[in-house]
């Protein structure tokens, strides 16, 4: 059972952590390669928080607001770039957040801080936790795509500058994504730091981010259900290939590749033609 | 409430117990398995295919003397890519589905902090082999570390300085834990020598290209260099500081302890000092053995990594031996009293289940290493105990 | 003294950077892809430059034998890999890229080994004097003149021909440069030949100086190219010029002065991300 457990724990982490991104680079295509610098911002306040004695909840509460103020700062900083800039721009965060960590005894440094105090939760309990908080992104998700922010959203995605001459304040809403998006991650973070009940500044580095936009892509860039199926595969991917052992990263990356050189539009892109074509063939038969 | 809670706890480790009485004797007709984590891809990849090798060679010589009781050992083998984010459903996996007794960690400090509190839980003995983070043995009584600590080796590097008649020192360090363990330990103990340590640089995992550090080592002029660092960054490291032309003595650790730095080194590695755990030139019929066994069966060069796994998982089998295959307190107990002379030494744990032991220091001579002296000082090469 | 020293090392190290980043913004200029499987393809020279090296014993060789492997790979790559996605959205062939780099990088580790490959006699490692207790390694001297070579024979090419002009006509505009008869096709595979052919030329350098190829060479210059063809102002190649030197140069004083604060990759992000903030189009674009 307690392998089961973890699986899916890690799995709820990674759909939360993979839909905070999609509400920046799927819903306002504003793409970030530095997202899990927001993750490690997280962990790190939630878990210094309870390492000092704060209750749980409570640090996930800090790390979501701490990763969210932080986020909007770097949105402010990214609305001077945009698209090839902005996603180097953000890589460059993320480069510099571990670059500082590292040099912070106060955070444990390259030692990374362990010993993280348990939640008072049980196991169970934890991954019930995650899943619902996966949940409870997911429907947040879905409610902002239809309401007039996620319209908005996907304007800028599609061309900020019309909306701009529409009078629409694109940067408000960019900034919006950012801070929604990074708090998200943030408490992705904190169930993270309080999972694994270590965190080092090499868990958030430039491979983390990498990863959690592949989530994004391959999921179908925007589409909330194939976002949420690509995080909860790709994050058990490592875990079920064990089986072919050395071959492991070759078809990950070998995966990611052929999925984008054939099927683009990533899992909600075969999906939407799978349905396509069976409407067709089922509308064929009337006239 | 709190009562209640209580008796369930009693009634749920009395039911435990008996479950284990019950299955006891039944797995004890499978065979043992020893579970064991190592990056075989990912960044560290180079040294997990050494600690590998190792770990598999303890197990086909104990398999070949008979196993445990006429039955093989088997090792299962997870990669864990040398992160703590993949170590925690590896390892998992090994003490659930696969019902290991004993694990051994032949990876990284990252993986091995992880999934040391795993273990520990699950009142798994766990055997790390070269992963120096202070913290893992700190996990509980379950955890045992066969290497030295950072620290320690840092002391060891500081006392290897004042031996040679040094007194000036610059410090390159390698930015990972295992890099800063070294420095604290080296200017700790710096201080007690009286050495001047006159600058120290520190340089990534990833960088090979080390020319401003060498010019800069020049102008600095110290009596000997202190680098720490792995075979594939000290080799390039080694390198351009003797082409910037400093000539300087240079200090190593065990992450020189490779053949492929002198092959990468090449003429530059000459004269190189490593303070280690395995002594090419020891006398010491198991580490002769392991040398010659080691090539035999892999036809390379043995390095640290490789004998510390291997290390680490005979003194699994061996303590396995001594319980006839139980698992659990009967092992860890069994462990923590063994006295085990292996290829990097004679081992017994202290309370904390370090273990105290001589630092060997090898120099590079004619492309091989070769012993230069034993640093055998145990105050100064303490390791940590329980109460600190 | 020492700072002569530092700005030479930081000259060699930009060089290295030059060389795989002018490589990388032609692909850019002309594509628009962020391709981090060029890092493969440098990767890729480095290997077949030993090899060669240790099978034939000539340097010279294997210089040609892995800028020619390297270059049709390159087009291999983009026919194969990129040409049919070219009309998606630019994420789509980022991650495309990245899963053929990881794929790569596997492959490498799983044909070659882990630990890597040298030189068995490595050529251009003798000490050359220039005065006043200034001394080089050749490879070091080697990689300068070499890189200034190949950049001079470069810009030759691409005023004095006539297939040099089609390209930079294809650059500024493709459907003009297309009405006058330009071969499209023709000039991307000859942006993506000559673009890896000089990520190979880098990657027999860093062999050489290292004496070590490894898998995971590649990993760095992957997403570092990317920050200097953003620095210099995304597809022009005198501003990637510049700013691989300055980076080069940046970061040899930074190892020294800032090491204790910010990490090497920290120092460049740092860099870049202050460049941006003040000239949010590069260090060095023209506009």
């Amino acid at each position: 059972m307690g392998y089961e457990i973890t699986l899916l724990t890690t799995m709820g982490i990674s759909i939360l952590f993979a839909l905070s991104l999609n509400l920046i680079t799927g819903f306002c295509g504003q793409i970030s390669l530095g997202h899990a610098a927001f993750l490690g911002i997280g962990a790190y306040a939630s878990a210094l928080s309870t390492k000092a004695g704060a209750p749980f909840f409570l640090a996930v509460l800090f790390a979501m607001a701490f990763a969210g103020i932080i986020g909007v700062v770097v949105g402010l900083a990214s609305l001077r770039v945009r698209a090839d800039f902005l996603a180097i721009t953000t890589m460059g965060v993320g480069f510099l957040f571990v670059g500082i960590v590292r040099q912070q005894d106060a955070l444990g440094g390259e030692l990374g801080i362990s010993g993280i105090p348990d939640t008072g939760l049980s196991r169970p309990a934890f991954m019930v936790l995650t899943l619902i908080l996966a949940a409870i992104a997911a429907a947040l998700s879905i409610y902002i795509k239809r309401a007039w922010m996620g319209r908005v959203f996907a304007g800028i995605a599609e061309d900020e500058d019309t909306m701009r001459v529409l009078g629409i304040d694109a940067p408000s809403y960019k900034l919006a994504a950012f801070a929604i998006g990074t708090a998200l991650a943030g408490v992705a973070g904190a169930l993270y730091a309080h999972h694994l009940k270590f965190i080092g500044p090499e868990s958030f580095g430039f491979v983390e981010s990498i990863t959690v936009l592949s989530m994004v892509v391959v999921g179908g860039i925007g589409s909330v259900a194939g976002v949420a199926i690509a995080a909860a595969l790709l994050s058990v991917l490592p875990a079920w290939f064990q089986i072919i052992g050395d071959y492991k990263l070759l078809v990950y990356g070998g995966l990611l590749f052929l999925m984008m050189r054939f099927a683009p539009g990533g899992l909600a892109g075969i999906f939407a033609s799978a349905m396509q074509s069976r409407n067709r063939t089922t509308n064929r038969g009337k006239p | 409430m709190i009562g209640w809670k209580k008796t369930a706890r009693h009634c749920a480790a009395v039911a435990l117990a008996a479950v284990g009485l019950v299955t006891g004797p039944v797995s004890a007709q499978t065979q043992t398995k020893i579970g064991f984590n190592v990056p075989l891809t990912g960044f560290a990849a180079a040294d997990g295919a050494s600690a590998l090798n190792g770990a598999k060679l303890a197990i086909a010589q104990a398999n070949a003397n008979g196993g445990l009781g006429g039955k093989p050992i088997e090792l299962v083998v997870y990669d864990d890519q040398g992160i703590a984010k993949e170590a925690v459903p590896a390892v998992t996996k090994m003490i659930e589905k696969d019902g290991v007794v004993v694990g051994v960690s032949g990876s990284y400090s990252g993986s091995t902090r992880a999934a040391a509190s795993i273990f520990q839980t699950a009142k798994i003995p766990y055997v790390t082999a070269y992963a120096i983070h202070p913290e893992i043995t700190l996990a509980g009584d379950f955890m045992f570390r066969v290497s030295a600590m950072g620290e320690v080796q840092g002391r060891a590097g500081a006392k290897l300085v004042n031996d040679l008649g040094k007194k000036k020192v610059v410090i390159v360090t390698i930015k990972n834990d295992f890099g800063q363990a070294l420095a604290a330990g080296f200017k700790e103990a710096a201080v007690k020598f009286g050495l001047t340590i006159q600058n120290e640089y520190e340089y990534g995992l990833p960088d090979r290209q080390f020319g401003p550090i060498a010019s800069k080592i020049k102008a600095d002029n110290p009596d000997i260099i202190y680098a720490s660092g792995y075979f594939y960054t000290a080799g390039p490291l080694v390198s351009q500081l003797r082409s910037a032309g400093i000539t300087a003595p240079i200090i190593g650790q065990e992450g020189y302890d490779s053949d492929k730095f002198i092959e990468i080194a090449g003429a530059a590695s000459e004269g190189v000092y490593v303070t280690t755990s395995l002594d090419r030139d020891s006398d010491a019929a198991a580490t002769k053995s392991f040398l010659t066994e080691y090539k035999k069966a892999t036809n390379a060069g043995p390095d640290m990594v490789a004998a510390s796994s291997y290390t680490a998982v005979a003194v699994a089998i061996e303590g396995l031996k001594k319980t006839g295959g139980k698992g659990g307190d009967a092992l860890r107990d069994a462990i923590a009293g063994l006295t085990y002379d292996s290829p990097i030494g004679k081992l017994s744990f202290n309370d904390l289940h370090e273990v105290a032991k001589d630092v060997q220091v090898q120099i590079v001579k004619d492309k091989a290493f070769r012993r230069h002296s034993v640093i055998s000082d145990p105050v100064l090469l303490a390791p940590p105990t329980k109460k600190k | 003294m020492l700072y002569v020293e530092l700005i030479a090392q930081g000259l060699v190290q930009g060089c290295i950077y030059a060389a795989i980043a002018l490589g990388l913004t032609l692909v850019y200029g002309l594509l628009r892809i962020l391709h981090v499987a060029h890092a493969a393809l440098f990767t890729l020279g480095a290997y077949i430059g030993v090899l060669t090296t240790n099978a034939t014993g000539s340097l010279a060789l294997a210089f040609v034998a892995a800028m020619l492997v390297s270059g049709v790979a390159g087009v291999a790559v983009f026919r194969l890999g990129y040409q049919p996605i070219l009309n998606r959205p630019p994420f789509v062939a980022l991650i495309a890229s990245i899963g053929l780099y990881i794929a790569a990088e596997e492959i490498f580790r799983i044909v070659f080994g882990a630990s890597g490959l040298s030189f068995v006699a490595a050529p251009l490692q003798s000490q050359v004097p220039i005065f006043g207790g200034l001394q080089f390694k050749q490879a070091e001297i080697a990689v300068m003149l070499g890189t200034a070579l190949i950049i001079a024979v470069l810009a030759y090419l691409q005023n004095r021909t006539r297939i040099g002009v089609a390209c930079q006509a294809t650059v500024s505009d493709p459907q003009m440069a297309e009405s006058f008869g330009v071969s499209l096709q023709m000039v991307r595979d000859i942006n993506f030949f000559v673009g890896s052919a000089l990520a190979a030329f880098a990657g027999v350098w860093v062999g050489l100086l290292n004496n070590l190829v490894e898998p995971t060479m590649g990993s760095v210059p992957a997403y570092k190219a990317l920050a200097i063809i953003v620095l210099g102002g995304l597809g022009s190649v005198q501003g990637t010029l510049l700013a691989a030197l300055t980076l080069g140069i940046i970061e040899s004083f930074g190892t020294i002065y800032l090491g204790k604060v910010l990490d090497r990759n920290a120092i460049a992000f740092a860099f870049l991300i202050a460049v941006l903030l003040v000239r949010p189009q590069g260090m060095f674009a023209s506009k």
